[in-house]
């Protein structure tokens, strides 16, 4: 029992390393820089064409949201598994008194971690943009929910991203393939079962709509898009399926990535 | 008797039925510098593996102070330090940070990583390094980064694959000193490597694998006893006369005589106190004698006598 404790114990501390370490890691590539200036500049973009509510202008920032997640997601987590094999720092890491299923949850979380705080500065600015247009009591209260379920999707994303890492072999295909699933591939099977009347509710990036639509306004931006589909039927995802849907790609990818992780040999 | 690494019939086998390693035991004592040597592709690197909880063995044990590596890696992993091909490195820490973390693996205490980094850093002559980018290291100097974190926590045992592996001749020198510092500080060292040269130089004991199989494992006195080839080559000051060779050709102890110009070779019955009255003979009969070496093959020779030429596995 006090040997299983102690083992626990250790495993605790080497993942916080290893988070610790991945965290250096971004900010030493400049990657977590360049990310986070993204996260600042796009909100500021809105200034342009300023709505009549504070409701509509985040909505409309919160249009540019899910792309943020998916670029954060795949350049945080793409090489978190086949990055340590094909630059050969595992034979480094490796040969030291701490499990590979920590070095690796260590990357999951860090970058999980590096794209809660993308979503984060990304709210923060917005909220400072409305309280400066609107004045801080026009702050819609569903922001809280949609900000919420922004944290779902990233976590979905970055498992998806984190699968393709311990799939692939290299970190730019990983990268690459983990951005077009999340960015195109999913979204044309959305918009196929649509177009067939099927509701697309296991699609990840269908269940992320809920971050604007927990808003309970639409966007100002892309009306005539709108136009040009308002013959299709409508769906609007449910919060609960949303949320378990995210969740579920969260673990899945996670646990699958994980698992390919721990196969890979030299 | 605990030795510091010890192997029972390790098999390895992959997946397209390859067989890495075929049966390999190994028991390398404290404080010995073994050298392990084989073709490419022998099984060496694969054995390190496995040593270091890289790889899983499909049968068989290996034992690390006596722990079993694929059971408890995590304690058995404590007391090695290791080398292993040519790592990648982050190039964008410093050494300073990349070792930090893998001091706080290995749960050093701040202050005593602070320390050991500059003692390593010291000893691998990396000091005025420790804060640049280790992006803009040689290779010498990479090679010399990698051997200091593999020391940093004060293994009892090193474990170095082809740790001269694309150096120059002064990061070679460099890396053999450090290996014979470390046999003077009492570490066990286990050294693979296809240069004989360098393990002629440093080791005392040497494994030789070959297909996934120890052929041979011999002390370095041993297997230069073995190689003694019952001949001494003499270098005279001038070409010798008909007469003198006659009188070479008289020594008794001498069973053959091969002369050209100003040199011979005597072949005689290998024992040192031949050799000593042969010596004897010649300074007695007035012969101006230059040179006199007893030849003995080397580390080269032995392995082509235990591998058979041409046999590797390339």
């Amino acid at each position: 029992m006090e040997i299983a404790r102690h083992n626990i114990r250790n495993d605790v501390l080497d993942t916080y390393l290893s988070v610790k370490f991945e965290l250096m890691r971004y900010s030493k590539t400049r990657r977590l820089l360049i990310i986070a200036a993204l996260a600042i500049i796009i909100p500021l973009i809105f200034y342009v064409k300023v709505p009549d509510t504070a409701g509509v202008f985040a909505a409309n920032v919160l249009t540019f949201i899910n792309v943020l997640i998916v670029i954060s997601a795949a350049m945080f987590a793409g090489d978190a598994v086949c990055g340590e094999f094909e630059k050969k720092t595992n034979l480094l890491s490796f040969p030291t008194p701490q499990r590979r299923s920590s070095i690796f949850a260590g990357k999951y979380i860090a970058a999980l971690l590096a794209t809660f705080l993308v979503v984060l500065l990304y709210y923060v600015v917005m909220l400072l943009q409305i309280a400066q247009l609107y004045g801080w009591g026009a702050i819609p209260t569903e922001l809280g929910k949609s900000f919420l379920t922004a944290l779902f999707f990233s976590a979905a994303a970055v498992s998806v991203v984190y699968f393709f890492s311990g799939l692939l072999k290299r970190s730019i295909s990983s990268t690459i393939v983990g951005f077009l699933f999340l960015m195109v591939v999913l979204r044309v099977v959305q918009e196929i079962l649509t177009r067939v009347n099927q509701e697309p509710w296991f699609i990840v990036t269908y269940s992320a709509d809920l971050i604007t639509n927990v808003l309970g306004v639409s966007s100002s931006l892309g009306s005539g898009r709108r136009e040009a589909l308002s013959t299709l039927p409508a769906f609007t995802p449910h919060f609960g399926v949303g949320i378990a849907v995210m969740l579920a790609y969260a673990i899945i990818g996670f646990v699958a990535g994980m698992a390919l992780a721990l196969r890979k040999e030299d | 008797m605990e030795y510091a690494i010890r192997t029972e019939n390790l098999v390895k086998r992959y997946s397209k039925g390859f067989t890495a390693l075929d049966g390999v035991s190994l028991q390398i004592r404290k404080g010995e510098v073994v050298g392990y040597v084989g073709p490419n592709g022998a099984g060496k690197t694969t054995t390190i593996k496995i040593l270091t909880g890289l790889l899983k063995p499909s049968s068989g044990h290996a034992y690390v102070n006596g722990i079993d590596v694929t059971a408890n890696p995590r304690e058995a992993l404590r007391t090695i330090g290791a080398l292993i091909e040519v790592p990648g490195v982050y190039d964008y820490l410093t050494p300073h940070e990349m070792l930090s973390y893998f001091g706080k693996v290995y749960r050093m205490s701040g202050g005593e990583i602070d320390h050991r980094i500059k003692e390593t850093l010291e000893l691998v002559r990396l000091s005025d390094w420790e804060h640049k980018k280790i992006g803009t290291f040689s290779t010498g100097m990479l090679r010399r980064l990698t051997i200091a974190k593999a020391i940093l926590h004060k293994p009892d045992n090193l474990i170095l694959d082809e740790p001269v592996l694309g150096l120059d001749p002064e990061g070679i020198r460099d890396v053999r000193e450090l290996i014979r510092q470390f046999r003077n500080e009492g570490m066990t060292v286990f050294l693979s490597s296809h240069l004989l040269g360098e393990v002629a130089e440093v080791c005392s004991t040497v494994i030789f694998l070959n297909k996934g199989k120890v052929v041979s494992s011999d002390s370095m006195d041993t297997i230069g006893s073995t190689m003694e080839r019952k001949a001494v080559d003499v270098k005279f000051l001038k070409p010798l006369s008909r007469e003198e060779i006659e009188k070479l050709r008289a020594i008794e102890l001498v069973s053959g005589v091969d002369v050209n110009d100003n040199t011979a070779r005597l072949l005689y019955d290998g024992k040192p106190e031949s050799s000593v009255q042969i010596l004897r003979r010649l300074v007695s009969s007035n012969f101006d004698v230059v040179s006199y070496n007893v030849e003995s093959a080397g580390l080269e020779d032995y392995y082509v006598s235990v591998m058979g030429e041409g046999k590797g596995s390339n």
